[in-house]
C-alpha cells in the first residue's frame, strides 16, 4: 500500500471520527440537555401557570418523566402513611390532583433533553375541600396544601432508589409497557438516566437524614419542617435536635404584608417580605443555584405580583348573617387587638401566646446570616431573612381563615371551634389531610373512619405537635363561641 | 474486518478458493441465517377479516402482543387443566362458538383474535368476548348469536381463574402440554416442538402467574357469575395498586357487561356520560379504556383495527324482538303513553330516539337508590390516575371523572340487556317494575333461553344442557336489587299497565 493511500485512509477515518463526534454531540445535546418550552396551555392563564408552570426546578431537582411515571407501578408498597400502605399512586400522598390532568398541581413537566418532572410552589400552596364525602374536591390556588404529604413524597423517592429493583432492567420493562421510546432514548435511559437518577436520589438520603429520625414524628399531611429544610439544604448546617413542623401557609393576598409597618413573614417572622420568602422557597425547590438567573428572577417577580393580588377565597357555604353580626362584636372585643390591628403581621413574644416552641427553636440569627450569604453568593438580590433573634410567632392575618385549618402554626387544633376551647378540652389525637369540610366546627372533618383512613394521625403529645397556648376567647359561652366562629367564616 | 481480510487475500490466486469458502462461512451463511430468523421470528401480522362483523368477532385489538397465548397452548389448556373448568372446554365458561360446516364447533370462540408475532401464532380476546351472546326462543331451539349484546353467558371471573389456576398447576409444562398438542392434531415442526413452544410455555407460565398475583383480589370477591365483571377494580390493576390494602368498601363491585349498539347517538348530538356511573363522556376514550381488558397497552394497541370496530359500533343496531317473538302491537300501543310519562325523560323517547332531558346524565345515588358498590369502586383516586394513561400520546385520557350516582341509559335493544340494573340484580323488565321487596331475592343467571312474557332470560331453571347456571343472591355484597323503585319508577302502576309498558319496550 502506498503512502498516499495510507494517508487517504487516515484522512477518511479522521473524517468519520469527527462526524461521529459531531453527530453524537448534537444528538447528546438534543436528547440530554436541550431545553424546550412548556406547552402553551400551561402559561395560558395565571392559575394554570401557578399550578403547572416550571420554576426551573427540572434542572437539578427534576425526576426523569418516565421514571417518575413508573415508580408507583414498580414500588406501590412503598407508598405508605403512618406505616400503612395506601393504594393510589401519587394520589395516595394527598397531592392536589385535578381530574383530567396528567400531573397533580404543583408538579411541572418540562423537557430538558428528555421530559422531566419537578415541583413548583403549588404543591404546598394549592388546597382542596369537599362539601361532603359524596362530592368532588374544589381546589383553591394559594391555599395551604393541608392534604399533601411532603415528607412522604421525599421518602418515597429515596426509598425507591434504595431498592435493588430500582435498576435499568426492571424500570425499562415497565417503561416499555407504557410508551414507545426510540432507540436513542432507550440507550439514554438504560445507561445514563436511570443510573444517574438512582445516584442522585441516594445522595438525597444523606441530606434528608433527619426525616428518618425515629425520635421525630412524621410531618404528616399538610406540614413540613420548613426551617430545618432551609438549614440542612441551603446552608448545609450540621443536624441538630430541633424539630419544628408547621402547616403549609396560605400565599394569597400577599400585598397585605408591609415591611414598613413592621410586618414580617413566616410563622416566626424570620423573613423580611414576600419577595424574599418566594425566592427562598423557590430556591428550596430548585435544590441548587438557578441554571438561568434572569429567568429565575423573572419567575419570582411574576409569582410575587400574582400572589400579591390573588384574593383570599370566600366561604363557599351558607353563613347565618345575624349570628355573624353578633360574632363581629365578640371578635372586636376578643380577637381584633392581635388579628385586626397594628400588631397583626408582627411577631409577638412567645410567652404571650404560649404555643409550641419547636418551630421557633428550629431557626436562629446565625442561620439567617449564613443563608443570606448563600443567596447573595448566587448573585440574587432580596431583603432576605431577618438577621435578629426571634421572639415568638407572628400574629397572623385572618383572611380566608376558614380554609386554613387545622389551626395554630403547627396545625395542632382541627377546627376554629376547638381552638376556642381551653387546651384541656381540645382534641389530643385527630387525623389531618382529609378534605371534607365541617361547616359546624369550621375546619376539616378529622375523626371519622374515612378521615382516619385517608388522613395522617396527629398526636398533640408528639414533638412539635403541642396544642397548647392561644387560650383566648376560651371563656366565652358556647353560644358566643358559635357566633364568633360564624363571623370568622366571613373573613 | 472480514471484508478487509478478504480484499487482501483475493489478490493471491491460491487463496481465492479458500477466500470464497471463508466468505461463505463468515458472511453468506450468517446472513442467510439472519434473513431466515427475521422471517421466522420477525413480523407482526394479525389475522384480518374483510367484513366488519367478522372483524368484530375475530379481529385483533393488539392485545396478543402482550397477553397472547400461543395458539396451541390456548387450544389444549382446557384438556390439560380440565379440573379448573366447570365443564367441557371454553364452552363451559359460556364462550360462544360458531359452527363449522360439518356442525362441529370452530377452533376458537367468538371474541378471540389471532396474530402472528415473534414467530408464534397467538390468541387473545377482543371486544366481542364481553359484547356478544346468544339467544334461544326455547330450550330445544338453536342459539342465535347476537353481536354487540352483553355477554350474558360469559363467566369472566371463571375465565381469569382458569388461566391463573392452570398456570400454577404442575401440568402447565412442556411435558404435559406438548403431548396434548400432538394428540389434538397440532403438527408442530421441529423448531416449534423443541425450542419455540417449550420457551413459550415457560414464558406464558411466568406471565400468567405474574398477572395472577396482581389479580389475586378477584378470588376473594363474591362470585360475579356470568355476564358481569368488576370493571374498575380491574382497572386499578393497570396501575398495580396494592389491592390488598384497598378500602374494603371499594370491593365486590361487579356490573353487567353493556351493549355496544348505536354508539353514535351516545356522542352526538351531545356526549352522554358513559359507563354505569357515567364516569367518562368520550366514546373513543371509553373504548381505549375497555381495550385494556383485551390485553392492550399504549405501545401495543392496534388502533387501526380498533377503529374498524369503533366505526362499526357507531351505527350497528340491535335485532328487534319481533324477529324472535311476536309483539302485541295493540298492547304495546297502550304502553307507549305510560312509557312516555314514566320513563322517557331519563331513558329516551324510544329504542332509537334517545331524546330526553336526562338521558345519558347521572342521577345521584340518593335518588336512584340502587346498589352503591359499583359506584364506590370508582374513586377519585382512580380517576386522576387514569389521566396518566396514554401519557405522551395525543389521546391521553382526559375525561375520566368521579361521579356520585348512576347514569341514565338509553334503552336500545333493552330486551337483550337482561338482567337489569347495573349489577344485573333483577332478572326481567317485568320484575323491575315491581317494588324492590317483590323482586326475586335469588334467581339463576347464564341461561340463554328467553322468556318473552317477563322480558328477560329464563331465570328459574337451575340447569340447562351444560353446567348448572349461576345462582344470583341479591343479599350478597354488590348484588342488591333495591332502588329504581317507587311511583316515579313505575313500580306502583297496575298489573295491566305494567304488562302494556313491558310490551311497548319490546319494540326497542
Amino acid at each position: 500500500m502506498s503512502m498516499r493511500s495510507c494517508r487517504n485512509w487516515f484522512r477518511a477515518i479522521g473524517v468519520v471520527i469527527i462526524v461521529t463526534i459531531v453527530v453524537g454531540g448534537v444528538i447528546g445535546y438534543d436528547r440530554g440537555f436541550r431545553e424546550r418550552p412548556q406547552p402553551d396551555w400551561v402559561t395560558a392563564d395565571f392559575e394554570t401557570r401557578f399550578k403547572y408552570g416550571s420554576i426551573g426546578a427540572e434542572h437539578d431537582a427534576g425526576i426523569p418523566y418516565w421514571i417518575f411515571y413508573v415508580l408507583p407501578r414498580v414500588f406501590p408498597e412503598k407508598l405508605t402513611q403512618d406505616g400503612k400502605v395506601l393504594p393510589g399512586g401519587y394520589a395516595s400522598l394527598g397531592v392536589p390532583w385535578e381530574q383530567g390532568q396528567e400531573l397533580p398541581a404543583g408538579f411541572s413537566k418540562k423537557t430538558i433533553g428528555f421530559p422531566r418532572v419537578a415541583n413548583n410552589c403549588a404543591v404546598c400552596h394549592t388546597t382542596s375541600y369537599r362539601e361532603s364525602p359524596d362530592a368532588n374536591p374544589v381546589f383553591v390556588v394559594g391555599g395551604p396544601a393541608h392534604t399533601t404529604n411532603v415528607e412522604g413524597f421525599f421518602r418515597y423517592l429515596i426509598d425507591c432508589a434504595k431498592d435493588p429493583r430500582f435498576n435499568a432492567d426492571i424500570l425499562m420493562a415497565e417503561i416499555n409497557r407504557v410508551t414507545n421510546l426510540d432507540f436513542i432514548d432507550q440507550l439514554l435511559y438504560r445507561f445514563f438516566v436511570i443510573p444517574i437518577t438512582k445516584k442522585r436520589l441516594l445522595e438525597r438520603e444523606q441530606q434528608f437524614a433527619w426525616i428518618y429520625r425515629p425520635d421525630f414524628p412524621d410531618w404528616g399531611r399538610g406540614r413540613d419542617d420548613a426551617m430545618n429544610l432551609t438549614k440542612y439544604f441551603m446552608i448545609g448546617a450540621p443536624m441538630d435536635d430541633t424539630f419544628g413542623p408547621t402547616d403549609m401557609p396560605s400565599v394569597w393576598n400577599l400585598k397585605k404584608y408591609v415591611w414598613d409597618k413592621g410586618h414580617r413573614m413566616n410563622y416566626a417572622g424570620d423573613s423580611s417580605d414576600a419577595y424574599s420568602v418566594i425566592m427562598d422557597s423557590a430556591l428550596g425547590l430548585l435544590g441548587a443555584a438557578p441554571a438561568n438567573k434572569q429567568e429565575f428572577v423573572e419567575q419570582v417577580q411574576w409569582l410575587h405580583s400574582y400572589l400579591s393580588e390573588l384574593p383570599p377565597p370566600k366561604y363557599p357555604f351558607a353563613i347565618d348573617q345575624a349570628k355573624a353580626a353578633e360574632g363581629k362584636a365578640l371578635f372586636d372585643a376578643n380577637c381584633a387587638s392581635c388579628h385586626a390591628s397594628e400588631l397583626t403581621g408582627r411577631p409577638l413574644a412567645l410567652a404571650e401566646v404560649g404555643t409550641d416552641r419547636g418551630r421557633l427553636d428550629s431557626w436562629n440569627k446565625g442561620a439567617a446570616i449564613k443563608a443570606n450569604q448563600v443567596v447573595k453568593e448566587m448573585g440574587l438580590e432580596r431583603k432576605g431573612l431577618v438577621e435578629e433573634d426571634l421572639i415568638g410567632y407572628v400574629a397572623p392575618f385572618l383572611d380566608g381563615i376558614w380554609l386554613k385549618a387545622p389551626y395554630l402554626h403547627n396545625g395542632s387544633v382541627p377546627t376554629l371551634r376547638d381552638l376556642l376551647e381551653p387546651v384541656g378540652q381540645r382534641p389530643t389525637v385527630f387525623w389531618r389531610g382529609y378534605d371534607v369540610y365541617d361547616q359546624a366546627r369550621v375546619g376539616f372533618v378529622s375523626d371519622t373512619p374515612a378521615a382516619k383512613r385517608v388522613g395522617t394521625r396527629l398526636d398533640t403529645g408528639s414533638i412539635g405537635g403541642s396544642n397548647q397556648g392561644h387560650e383566648f376567647g376560651t371563656a366565652l359561652s358556647a353560644a358566643e363561641k358559635e357566633a364568633l366562629v360564624e363571623y370568622l367564616k366571613t373573613l | 474486518m472480514n471484508e478487509l481480510n478478504g480484499q487482501q487475500k483475493i489478490a493471491k490466486s491460491p487463496w481465492k478458493r479458500r477466500f470464497i469458502i471463508l466468505f461463505i462461512l463468515t458472511v453468506v451463511l450468517p446472513m442467510l441465517a439472519v434473513v431466515w430468523l427475521v422471517q421466522r421470528f420477525g413480523g407482526d401480522v394479525p389475522v384480518d377479516y374483510a367484513s366488519p362483523t367478522e372483524h368484530f368477532k375475530y379481529g385483533s385489538t393488539g392485545g396478543e402482543h402482550e397477553m397472547g397465548f400461543p395458539y396451541w397452548i390456548w387450544r389444549v389448556l382446557p384438556d390439560v387443566c380440565p379440573q379448573y373448568l366447570p365443564g367441557k372446554g371454553y364452552q363451559s365458561l359460556g364462550m360462544v362458538f360458531e359452527k363449522n360446516a360439518d356442525g362441529s364447533d370452530r377452533d376458537l370462540p367468538v371474541g378471540t383474535s389471532q396474530r402472528r408475532y415473534q414467530g408464534i401464532d397467538r390468541v387473545f380476546v377482543n371486544c366481542a368476548v364481553c359484547h356478544t351472546s346468544t339467544v334461544r326462543t326455547a330450550a330445544d331451539q338453536p342459539p342465535t348469536i347476537v353481536l354487540g349484546m352483553p355477554a350474558a353467558t360469559f363467566n369472566m371471573k371463571g375465565f381469569e381463574e382458569f388461566f391463573f389456576h392452570c398456570a400454577a398447576d404442575p401440568k402447565f409444562s412442556k411435558e404435559f402440554i406438548l403431548p396434548e398438542i400432538e394428540r389434538q392434531g397440532g403438527q408442530l415442526d421441529l423448531l416449534d416442538r423443541y425450542v419455540v413452544y417449550p420457551v413459550a410455555i415457560a414464558i406464558m407460565r411466568d406471565r400468567v402467574l405474574a398477572l395472577a398475583g396482581r389479580f389475586d383480589w378477584v378470588s376473594r370477591q363474591h362470585a360475579w357469575g356470568p355476564g358481569r365483571v368488576d370493571t374498575f377494580n380491574s382497572a386499578k390493576v393497570i396501575f398495580n395498586f396494592p389491592m390488598a390494602h384497598l378500602d374494603p368498601d371499594e370491593f365486590d363491585a361487579p356490573a353487567d357487561f353493556p351493549s355496544l349498539w348505536r354508539q353514535r347517538q351516545r356522542k352526538e348530538p351531545q356526549e352522554m356520560q358513559l359507563h354505569w356511573d357515567g364516569n367518562n363522556t368520550t366514546v373513543e376514550e371509553r373504548n381505549k379504556s375497555a381495550a385494556f381488558g383485551t390485553g392492550t397497552t399504549p405501545p401495543t394497541i392496534d388502533l387501526e383495527r380498533i377503529s374498524r370496530v369503533e366505526d362499526w359500533i357507531l351505527e350497528v343496531t340491535p335485532p328487534s324482538f319481533s324477529q324472535f317473538f311476536p309483539v302485541d302491537a295493540e298492547l304495546a300501543q297502550r304502553g307507549a303513553p305510560i312509557y312516555k310519562a314514566y320513563c322517557a325523560n331519563c331513558h329516551g323517547a324510544s329504542g332509537s330516539d334517545f331524546s330526553g332531558e336526562l338521558v345519558g346524565k347521572v342521577t345521584p345515588l340518593a335518588e336512584i337508590g340502587t346498589d352503591r358498590r359499583r359506584l364506590d369502586s370508582y374513586t377519585y383516586t382512580l380517576a386522576v390516575n387514569q389521566a396518566t394513561l396514554y401519557a405522551g400520546y395525543p389521546w391521553r385520557f382526559t375525561h375520566f371523572r368521579k361521579t356520585h350516582g348512576y347514569a341514565n341509559m338509553p334503552l336500545d335493544g333493552v330486551w337483550l340487556r337482561a338482567p337489569y340494573l347495573h349489577n344485573g340484580s333483577v332478572p326481567s323488565l317485568r320484575e323491575l317494575l315491581e317494588p324492590a321487596a317483590a323482586r326475586p331475592a335469588s334467581f339463576y343467571r347464564g341461561n340463554d333461553v328467553y322468556d318473552p312474557l317477563k322480558v328477560g332470560f329464563v331465570s328459574d331453571q337451575a340447569q340447562g344442557n351444560g353446567p348448572p347456571f349461576f345462582l344470583f343472591d341479591t343479599t350478597a355484597p354488590g348484588n342488591g336489587n333495591g332502588g329504581h323503585t317507587g311511583k316515579a319508577y313505575g313500580t306502583e302502576l297496575s298489573a295491566d299497565e305494567k304488562t302494556a309498558l313491558v310490551e311497548f319496550m319490546k319494540t326497542f
